[in-house]
């Protein structure tokens, strides 16, 4: 340790240079966190505890929607990335393509809320551009039941972040998967096939898996997109939180949405806790 | 080996057309004096316009809802930069412990999302501190925490390329303050992952929706999603501005980021 | 079960790179050649063609007569050994071994057994369970060896399998490769551009230039006769002295006055200016009375190498430096001192052309 940093620097003073830091995000991070939990148990004067009205009846559905959304649009996020990933690894000869992919996929991947919702309204809404267009090919999507503001509609919206979200996950992971393990598995005996199950995929797991849970906590968490296709009125558990901040007017439920808020929080600690044991053991040769 | 790089070209190409529709729908709905039902191969370069643009940019609502949003970007750049630099550059000096604790709590904002922050942030602050409700700027914080994983990894990837000790032990051996080595030495030496953390900042706040709309401020994506309604066609042109600014800003702290990494 | 391999005007370019040239070459049962040759002249290509990863432009490659160009990598039962990083990271020490048999749908049972033997051949039983990160550089590279055997190939391809190793560790597994090869009798070609190497493990060596063959032949052979004179310089050092040939049998040292005998070397000289590649163990120190014609000269350095010396010694007169190796109990000379130096021009190489 070098002794004019340490003088200048004490031990006193290092631990003062963290308080900005750790004040304002238990002022603007935890103490919120903590008031959501605080609500969501006080059951006030109402007939019911909120935190078990949340997950009952109608709430309870809001939150199977949510997440099935949630796992719908990252497993497809998930399968379309990664292919969008081989294929560019496929194509690695073409100069350029690479950077240009993974460029976009960068952009996208940051898209979302309004005007991607107006995007997907103006291409696929009742009216949409490529609605009409479909028909006149004879896919009738509305026809057959098809509304960007349903659960298949925001499931299409969503994978236009998600799908890129994971092509920036997966790029990097195959760029770490050695030419020698593939040739070496030939060698050995082993088809294209054996060796994307028995090589490959095991040492891509981890990041799979991070991918993975990357998407869904993302879909569990947007709002703005679902919130624009529907006019405000989905089904999401983001939504639904939204109506009690505003009209506290919904007597005796005052604290059904921290409840809801709650429970949102817990159950992507949740799925962060899960996902983190299952890559610790799909990681255990790393260690 | 062709065979896979047939289907492979297949895929991107897939791919490429499902990114490409909803843009171009979007782009001529906007921009075409044509209405909706109208809208066909045939007419594709017929009477583009950027009337609604403009109408739209003198609009009283969308200027105002305009420069709070920029006024909120730059003050949530701004904010973000004072509070992590000096706090990680210490970190990075100092203690690999407050390194790893700092990692973990830029990811808390993953763990609590936006519309749970912004409800037990307003729980909390209505009683006790109501100005930071009231006022716009109440926003900045919350903009800090919900940028704060993308931000922390910008200016991390930018310190770690850094050999920080011998800087700054070069710094004070001549004397320089603590204050003077961050803002003389570790800033200058790190101003591309700085750009890169500001270009971030600026692109979550210019397209954030959730906490502005529980809190009733009307930032630009507010005045998009309201004037939906009354103003179809300049609400979609803006949106496509928002796009192309948030693809310039991503793209920039992109290309900044490989300069950190070289 | 193994046989004959055979390169047979094998041509592969990658652009404008001509990485091998009617390249030919045969191997025979139970030996191993080395390819040696600068990087970049086409010695990975070499194996990977036969390995079944690149494929050749033009010509054959064949096991035991039959061409194996039509058959996939995976059909061709050929082991190879890469120059690192080539056990499967998330599988332990074992589970690397099996890999080859599972794919093949061998028993557990016959698994482990023959696990077993492979972990005795090469001395790792203790290490069974290890992941490969756990266990050193040369310890991953006797796995790799004995994951290649494990299926029996036909014939075992070692790309630089050494190279990533510290100098103690590569002698000790250049040996134990050399003995399982051997306990083994499998064909095996053995890539390397470390001249030593290639000399002490080799019954064969093929050294190459820019895609193209210069000589093969043992490693005595090709040491003490080398072909051209770019095997001269690849493989040992080499003396590279102005001369003038003055005759089949005679020349002088260019600015000197003193004669040498040429007499087995000048066979494909013509007179005039030429240069004399002659290795150091060639040139002695002798006696100023000596019968053999001598040069008188300086020591300038000495660089004491262990079981042999070498010293530079500047000829008197023309400046030239030569160097004299002879094995450390003969070399008992200082910096400064006044020697005379001999020319034993038997195995020596001319060249045409001044400097
Ligand atoms: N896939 C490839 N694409 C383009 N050029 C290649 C490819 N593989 C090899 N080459 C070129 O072919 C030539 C021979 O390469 P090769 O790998 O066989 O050399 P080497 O003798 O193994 O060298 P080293 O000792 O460095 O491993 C080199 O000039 C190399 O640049
Ligand atoms: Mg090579």
């Amino acid at each position: 340790m070098n002794s004019r940093v340490a003088g200048s620097l004490n031990k006193r003073a290092r631990h003062l240079a963290f308080a900005p830091y750790a004040i304002f995000l238990l002022v603007f991070l935890v103490w919120p966190g903590l008031y959501v939990f605080r609500s969501a148990f006080d059951q006030g004067s109402a007939p019911k505890n909120p935190m078990i009205e949340a997950v009952t009846g109608q709430y309870r559905s809001s939150f199977i929607f949510s997440l099935r959304l949630s796992f719908v649009s990252a497993i497809l996020g998930l399968v379309i990335g990664a292919t969008v990933a081989v294929a560019l690894m496929r194509l690695s000869h073409v100069r350029g393509l690479r950077n240009v992919v993974v460029g976009y996929s960068a952009v996208a991947a940051n898209m979302g809320g309004i005007p991607l919702a107006f995007a997907f309204l103006a291409a696929f809404g009742m009216q949409g551009l490529a609605t009409r267009l479909l028909k006149g090919i004879n896919i009738d999507l509305i026809g057959w039941g098809f509304r960007i503001s349903d659960f298949w509609g925001i499931v299409l919206v969503y994978l236009y972040f998600q799908i890129p979200l994971m092509t920036l996950v997966i790029v990097p992971a195959l760029d770490g998967l050695r030419r020698t393990w593939s040739e070496a598995a030939q060698s050995l005996g082993a088809s294209t096939r054996q060796y994307w199950r028995f090589v490959a995929l095991p040492i891509l797991t981890p990041a799979l898996l991070g991918g993975f849970l990357l998407l869904v906590a993302n879909a569990f968490a947007a709002y703005a997109t679902a919130f624009a296709l529907s006019a405000g009125s989905s089904k999401l558990v983001t939504v639904q939180i939204r109506f009690f901040l505003q009209g506290e007017t919904i007597t005796g439920k005052t604290n059904l949405g921290y409840a809801l808020a709650a429970w949102m929080v817990i159950i992507t600690a949740f799925l962060v806790l899960g996902f983190q044991v299952l890559s610790r053991r799909a990681e255990r040769w790393r260690r | 080996m062709r065979r896979g790089r047939a289907g492979a070209w297949l895929v991107l190409v897939v791919v490429f057309v499902y990114y490409l529709v909803p843009m171009i729908a979007m782009t001529r709905f906007a921009f075409q004096r044509i209405p909706v039902i109208k809208l066909s191969f045939g007419n594709l370069f017929d009477k583009w316009t950027i009337a609604p643009l403009i109408e739209t940019f003198k609009e009283p609502e969308f200027r105002s809802s305009a420069s709070l949003s920029v006024q909120l970007a730059i003050a949530t750049a701004a904010l973000t930069l004072i509070l992590l630099v000096p706090t990680m550059a210490v970190a990075h000096l100092r203690s690999k412990r407050m390194r790893r604790m700092i990692e973990l709590s830029s990811t808390l904002p993953f763990v609590v999302p936006a519309i749970a922050l912004v409800v037990g942030f307003a729980g909390a602050f209505r009683e006790t501190l109501p100005m930071f409700i009231r006022s716009p700027f109440g926003l900045v914080p919350l903009y800090v925490i919900t940028a704060l994983p993308f931000t922390h990894r910008a200016l991390e990837n930018g310190l770690a390329a850094l050999d920080l000790r011998t800087l700054v032990d070069a710094s004070q051996s001549l004397g320089a303050t603590w204050y003077r080595t961050v803002v003389f030495v570790i800033v200058p030496n790190i101003r591309a992952s700085i750009a890169t953390a500001a270009f971030l900042a600026l692109t979550v706040v210019l397209g954030e929706f959730t906490i502005a709309s529980l809190l009733l401020k009307n930032t630009l994506p507010l005045y998009l999603s309201y004037s939906q309604g009354q103003n179809p066609q300049g609400s979609f042109a803006v949106g496509l501005v928002l796009i192309l600014i948030s693809t310039i800003f991503v793209a920039s702290s992109n290309r900044l980021g490989k300069v950190v990494r070289s | 079960m193994t046989g004959k391999v055979a390169f047979s005007n094998v041509s592969k370019s990658f652009g404008a790179v001509k990485a091998l040239v009617e390249f030919s070459l045969s191997i025979d049962e139970g030996e191993l050649l080395t390819l040696l040759g600068p990087s970049g002249c086409g010695k990975s290509t070499a194996l990977r063609v036969a390995a079944g990863f690149e494929t050749p432009d033009s010509g054959d490659v064949s096991i035991g007569g039959t061409s194996i160009l039509s058959l996939p990598a995976n059909k061709r039962g050929i082991g190879m050994v890469f120059q690192n990083y080539s056990l499967f990271p998330h599988l332990t020490v074992t589970q690397n071994l099996e890999f080859g048999m599972r794919v093949r749908n061998i028993s557990r049972d016959k698994r482990s057994a023959r696990v077993g033997e492979l972990l005795e051949l090469v001395r790792l039983s203790g290490l069974s369970d290890r992941y490969p990160h756990q266990i050193s550089g040369g310890q991953q590279q006797r796995v790799a060896l004995a994951r290649a055997l494990a299926v029996e190939p036909r014939v075992l391809l070692l790309d630089e399998p050494l190279s990533s190793l510290d100098a103690t560790v590569r002698i000790e597994v250049r040996e134990e490769i050399r003995r399982i090869q051997r306990a083994s009798g499998i064909a095996t070609i053995f890539v390397t551009h470390d001249q030593e190497e290639a000399l002490a493990i080799s019954d064969r060596i093929c050294v190459m230039s820019i895609g193209r063959i210069e000589q093969v032949g043992a490693p005595d052979v090709v040491y003490r006769s080398p072909a051209t004179e770019f095997v001269a310089r690849f493989v040992g050092k080499v003396n590279d002295i102005e001369i003038e040939v003055l005759s089949s049998t005679k020349a002088r040292l260019h600015g000197h006055s003193q004669e040498i005998e040429i007499a087995s070397a000048g066979k494909n000289a013509g007179l005039g200016a030429a240069r004399l590649l002659i290795r150091p163990e060639d040139v002695q120190i002798v006696r100023p009375d000596s019968a053999r014609p001598n040069v008188r000269g300086t020591v300038k350095t000495i660089n004491f190498g262990g079981a042999t010396t070498t010293a530079d010694v500047e000829i008197s007169g023309t400046g030239h430096l030569v160097r004299v190796a002879d094995s450390t109990r003969n070399m008992r000379y200082r910096v400064g001192d006044s020697v005379h130096i001999a020319f034993d021009t038997e195995r020596a190489l001319l060249a045409r052309g001044g400097a």
